[in-house]
């Protein structure tokens, strides 16, 4: 059964499959020591982020055949790289208030932001799309 | 009835009374093919049978990241703020006695403790936050797969998770699980849950030795461990002094729903408020005890300048060959000591015995060598084991009716952790850690 049509759902799973393979690589170079300034070495924070590409993988076959069961596992990716995005922005602001009480030598840069926040900024043409799709949704 | 065990029969009644309302809902609810709610398709994933235990550690170490990076720079503004007020009152006072006590027991004391206060109300604003969007009951429902497979019971998770804040409404909890045998192995593992009293030990110590980009990984390992140590005790226990199988788990699955900032905050405020009654009372009066300890007698430690000759020294000095295998010293003997009365005393008693202010104890516990990151790791993994709180200990002999089950839950909680410290140490040390 269909929930919805199947060209949105190729464009959906495409996006989806996308962020889930840019998640595991990030994810497994944060696991195995990091890479230069761009990537910084982060077990913890790399087990997230392959736990974050595994969820949206999931979907991409249900997606593909325009199936809500698929969409759930998109939805649940999407939440997760919220949920890491934000936080990570939120310690960049910590960090901004550090250094107004003196504690850091430097206000963090954009371009020291971890990779979370760029995929969380990538994700959101996906999450306005799926929000469109579940606009009449209720809880 | 013969043929039926208590337990039988409690997994038929639920069976029937869920069977009952899908008959109601049926008559009752018209429900469109295909349409999905949010909750549908989130607890599609968030309970999925491989992805939900991932997605649940994922999001638990969320919080500690969230609790200790988020918190940083409130505590310094609290550090600000009692070193700008020891200043005030410092100056003032002339009696040497008062002096002593302003600066050693408040400031360098309780002002050490309560600097924690901004990552304990973070930790509750981000277990809130979780308990107000529906998701901790998911949580406990996919641990349930896991520990049921180990001989336990799922609703052991609730009191467990509840733990995180504080064990003592914790243990209380139990009450609500139906089997004896099931309650009694989660009254005796819930000290091993870390509550939020220990958190400042673990601040200090993990901000100190591993830095502010490694700390909150460090912080959330030694939860993890709490967590295996009380699956690992549970399922001890079941083999042993608690045999046969566990009792049937039924839980009610609330809608998800959007947490608001008021209830997420009166949330907070309601657990935290503990821990600032806590500081006003057994923490004051145990810093007290302390700083006396420290400053006396006066004329030998010269107004309490000469700590090694204080009585508090003393005791530590005899209380030392316990813990040297460790590599901690006499300051550490004391502060485990006192910390049997309440943990954030173990910051507390540090801040006294270094004299130094609330921003510099960090520093001096790695500049004068008192902890490696080893031997700091161990420290914190006894921090999490060894002896809950005395109240703790109260309510597990008022819940268990006997106080040779508190005593026992005393007994083997510092059993277990001179032994998983000690593996600690000597893995690590085997792996060319000093």
């Amino acid at each position: 059964m269909m929930d919805f049509s199947i060209k949105t759902g190729k464009r959906l799973a495409i996006y989806a499959s996308g962020l889930g393979v840019i998640s595991l690589a990030v994810g497994l170079v944060e696991i195995l020591g990091g890479w230069g300034e761009v990537i910084p070495g982060d077990l913890f924070g790399g087990f997230v982020l392959v736990v974050m590409a595994a969820t949206y993988l999931f979907g991409v076959k249900g997606t593909l055949r325009g199936q809500h069961d698929g969409l759930s596992f998109v939805i649940g990716g999407l939440f997760l790289t919220a949920v890491f995005g934000v936080l990570y922005l939120l310690m960049m602001g910590a960090d901004g208030l550090m250094y107004l009480l003196g504690e850091a030598e430097a206000l963090p840069k954009f371009s020291d932001a971890r990779p979370e926040i760029w995929i969380f900024i990538l994700s959101l043409p996906l999450a306005q799309r799926v929000r469109s799709l579940t606009a009449r949704m209720t809880w | 009835m013969g043929g039926f065990s208590k337990d039988d029969a409690a997994s038929i009644l639920a069976e029937r009374r869920y069977q009952a309302i899908a008959d109601i809902l049926e008559t009752a609810v018209t429900k469109s093919e295909g349409k999905w709610t949010y909750t549908d398709i989130l607890d599609h994933v968030f309970l999925h049978r491989w992805l939900g235990i991932p997605i649940f550690l994922s999001l638990f170490w969320a919080v500690f990241a969230f609790t200790f990076s988020l918190a940083e720079p409130f505590m310094v503004m609290i550090e600000i703020l009692f070193g700008w007020l020891g200043g005030v009152f410092g100056a003032g006072i002339s009696n040497p006695h008062l002096a002593s006590f302003v600066a050693g027991g408040i400031f360098d004391g309780l002002g050490s403790v309560l600097v924690f206060v901004p990552p304990i109300f973070m930790l509750f604003l981000a277990l809130s936050i979780l308990e107000d969007s529906g998701y901790l009951s998911r949580a406990a429902f996919v641990m349930d797969r896991l520990m049921y497979r180990l001989g336990l019971h799922g609703r052991s998770f609730i009191p467990m998770m509840m733990g995180f804040g504080c064990n003592i409404p914790a243990i209380m909890a139990t009450r609500s699980i139906d089997g004896e045998k099931d309650r009694m192995i989660t009254i005796l593992v819930n000290p091993l849950i870390s509550c939020g009293a220990r958190l400042p030990v673990y601040v200090l110590i993990a901000g100190a030795l591993f830095g502010a980009e490694h700390a909150g990984t460090v912080i959330f390992s030694i939860y993890l461990l709490g967590i295996a140590l009380a699956i690992i005790m549970a399922l001890i226990f079941r083999r042993t002094l608690f045999r046969g199988e566990p009792s049937p788990f039924v839980l009610e699955l609330p809608a998800y729903s959007v947490p608001t900032a008021k209830a997420a905050i009166v949330h907070m405020w309601a657990r935290g408020r503990l821990f600032l009654a806590r500081a006003g009372t057994i923490i004051f009066g145990t810093v007290l005890v302390v700083w006396f300890l420290s400053a006396h007698p006066w004329g030998a430690t010269g107004g309490g300048e000469l700590i090694e000759n204080s009585y508090i020294a003393s005791l530590g000095h005899s209380l030392q060959p316990i813990f040297s295998p460790f590599g901690w010293d006499w300051m550490a003997a004391v502060a485990l000591l006192f910390g049997l009365l309440a943990k954030e005393v173990v910051v507390g008693t540090y801040g006294i015995l270094l004299g130094v202010e609330e921003g510099a104890l960090g520093e001096s516990l790695v500049s004068l060598g008192l902890f490696t990151p080893l031997t700091g790791f161990a420290f914190m993994a006894f921090v999490l084991i060894y002896v809950p709180c005395v109240a703790t200990i109260g309510v597990i002999a008022r819940e268990t009716n006997s106080y040779r089950w508190a005593a026992f839950a005393m007994a083997y909680l510092v059993v277990l952790a001179f032994l998983v410290s000690g593996l600690i140490i000597g893995i690590g040390r085997l792996l060319g850690f000093s």
